[in-house]
């Protein structure tokens, strides 16, 4: 009978057995090409478990899809070492610039989406925390990234969303760069998204390439539309 | 019926001239008084002025020591930083990981500045309203103390990863906490308010609840010589109540927004005050008629469980909260129970 590498993996990650999810996973990749290994195994596993999550976690609690982001950085971590064993590079979906919003010292949320997004081939600059509004637009603007993915855990610094749309808009870039932001305090009150002037966000952070991608075709085409408009 | 009678009642399933109730307005304190934020969480007087404040404009029925966590972070060498709008957050944790944090010293209850300045609002408030108003001093369980020291992610990794070493955290960490919870108590306080985040399933496994965090707790608890309020601290409850009915000393759980009451009741059965489910930072978003429209839901979720407080949740009520939607609370316990406000 033919293993389920998918099954198991989900399991080894709920028993927050990190070492053992590797070895399925390096299990799986025998004879096999370990490019393939995010998406057709990691992939698939970690939609499971934003499926449940979604669904009311069902007993999926934060330290699994913590778990689960540390078995996604060891993936990572090899894939990098073999593409440059190789030389190869690996495409990217594109750059995308997130960090923790001003006075927001939260970092685990961010972290997390940071490695999921670079597991599905985003090229992420992490701003890390406290980052000001004029820095992650500088940021961005600098490496061409066209959606800023912002995080907080407070309504207090959730506030601090409306800076960067602010900061967005006053420099004529609103539509050509998304803001995406996610936390806790968003989950608490999702109304808070349209209301701070965000683009969207996403129930959990293995949610967040979908988002991403959402956000980047959105970006794509209002820069498209600004191009046909005559001058 | 005054407010410690009144909460008494609902303790001991008796009847009461109206429902008790309880707002978090540790922060809201400091926009009655006009004091600003640093002095506000910095001197024990003021802080204390503030909780007055509160009682005297919207005659709450339990106040509380500052709900300001990251303080006991501070104490371990933690640093933090004030805030615009809230309470002073950690900016820069005092160690790495769980093994670095084994070797810092355990602070001082009778002489660091931030704690004494916690006890010393405890003794004022319980001075000013001894045998009146029940007076609840906030911490957190041993559990949830790393994660203002080390940072929730390396107190995960050592969790999840290094069990050995997180239980021994945990092992050094339940002293400074029972002396803590016992100091407060000395100082007046009436029961002690705190959060267990790293013993609920939504944080963490179930093997890490059974095997690290929920003993821990259990062993702490059972050596204060008072009662506590077990608050949900940003966690989703209700479902969890069958893991931490029954913790010793704990008479109260604190739901997290719009949780069932009447669930709350199913799964931790007669006994326990059951408290909530108000959303505290959110009220902001209400007019005063719907915070009413809340509060009677409340009342009518719980039937008539006499072992019920209606209590805002989450965080702090936020400092542009208008009065009006605090009023509006005492207006809808006081029309519950047909007193005037």
């Amino acid at each position: 009978m033919d293993r389920n590498y998918a099954q198991d993996l989900l399991h080894a990650i709920e028993r927050a057995d990190r070492a053992g999810a590797m070895e399925i996973v390096n299990a799986w990749a025998e004879g096999r090409s370990f490019e393939r290994v995010v998406p057709e195994l990691l992939s698939p596993t970690l939609e499971a478990f934003g499926v449940i999550w979604s669904k009311g976690h069902g007993g999926v609690s934060l330290a699994t899809l913590y778990v689960a982001s540390k078995v996604t950085e060891d993936v990572l971590a090899r894939l990098l070492a073999e593409a440059k064993a190789k030389g190869h590079t690996h495409p990217s979906k594109g750059p995308v610039v997130l960090g923790n919003v001003e006075d927001d010292f939260h970092p685990l949320g961010r972290k997390m989406v940071v490695a999921f997004l670079r597991t599905e081939g985003w090229e992420v600059l992490d701003l890390g925390v406290d980052v000001a509004p004029a820095e992650f637009v500088d940021q961005a603007e600098a490496c061409g990234a066209k959606v800023i993915g912002a995080s907080a855990m407070m309504y207090t610094t959730a506030k601090n969303v409306t800076r960067i749309r602010d900061e967005i808009d006053r420099r004529g870039l609103t539509g050509r760069l998304q803001l995406a932001v996610g936390g806790a305090v968003f989950k608490l009150r999702p109304e808070l998204v349209a209301q701070l002037g965000a683009d969207g966000t996403a129930a959990s952070a293995v949610e967040a390439s979908a988002l991403f991608e959402g956000l980047w075709k959105k970006a794509v085409a209002a820069e498209g539309a600004l191009r046909k408009v005559p001058s | 019926m005054n407010s410690l009678e009144r909460v008494l009642a609902a303790l001991q399933n008796q009847p009461a001239d109206r429902p008790a109730f309880f707002i978090n307005a540790s922060l809201y304190g400091s926009k009655l008084t006009g004091v600003g934020l640093e002095e506000h969480y910095t001197q024990a007087h003021l802080y204390a002025e503030g909780q007055m404040a509160i009682r005297e404009t919207f005659s709450p029925d339990l106040l509380i020591s500052p709900f300001f966590v990251p303080a006991i972070g501070e104490a371990f060498g933690s640093r933090v930083s004030q805030r615009k709008q809230q309470a002073p957050n950690i900016s820069v944790y005092a160690a790495a990981s769980a093994e670095a944090a084994l070797k810092l010293p355990l602070p001082d209850v009778d002489s660091h500045p931030r704690l004494v300045y916690l006890r010393e609002t405890i003794r004022i408030l319980a001075k000013a309203y001894a045998g009146e108003v029940p007076i609840f001093g906030v911490l957190v369980s041993p559990s949830d103390i790393p994660p203002l020291v080390i940072g929730l992610e390396a107190w995960l990794d050592a969790l999840l990863f290094q069990p050995e070493v997180a239980q021994a955290l945990l092992d050094r960490l339940t002293p400074f906490f029972v002396d803590l919870g016992k100091a407060m108590l000395s100082d007046g306080a009436t029961g002690l308010a705190l959060t267990a985040n790293l013993a609920n399933g939504f944080i963490v496994t179930d093997a890490v609840a059974e095997t690290l965090t929920l003993p821990t707790l259990k062993r702490a608890l059972a050596e204060l010589p008072g009662p506590v309020i077990l608050h949900h601290g940003g966690c989703p409850l209700v479902d969890q109540l069958a893991r931490f009915k029954g913790l010793p000393n704990v008479v109260a759980y604190v739901l997290d927004v719009d949780e069932d009451l009447g669930r709350a009741r199913q799964n931790l059965g007669p006994g326990p005050i059951v408290m909530g489910n108000l959303n505290g930072p959110g009220l902001l978003n209400h007019t005063p008629d719907e915070i009413q429209a809340l509060c009677d839901r409340a009342f009518t979720q719980k039937g008539d469980d006499r072992q019920f407080i209606l209590a805002t949740c989450s965080a702090d009520i936020q400092l542009d909260t208008p009065p009006e939607c605090l009023a509006a609370i005492t207006e809808a316990v006081c029309r519950a129970g047909g007193v005037e406000a």
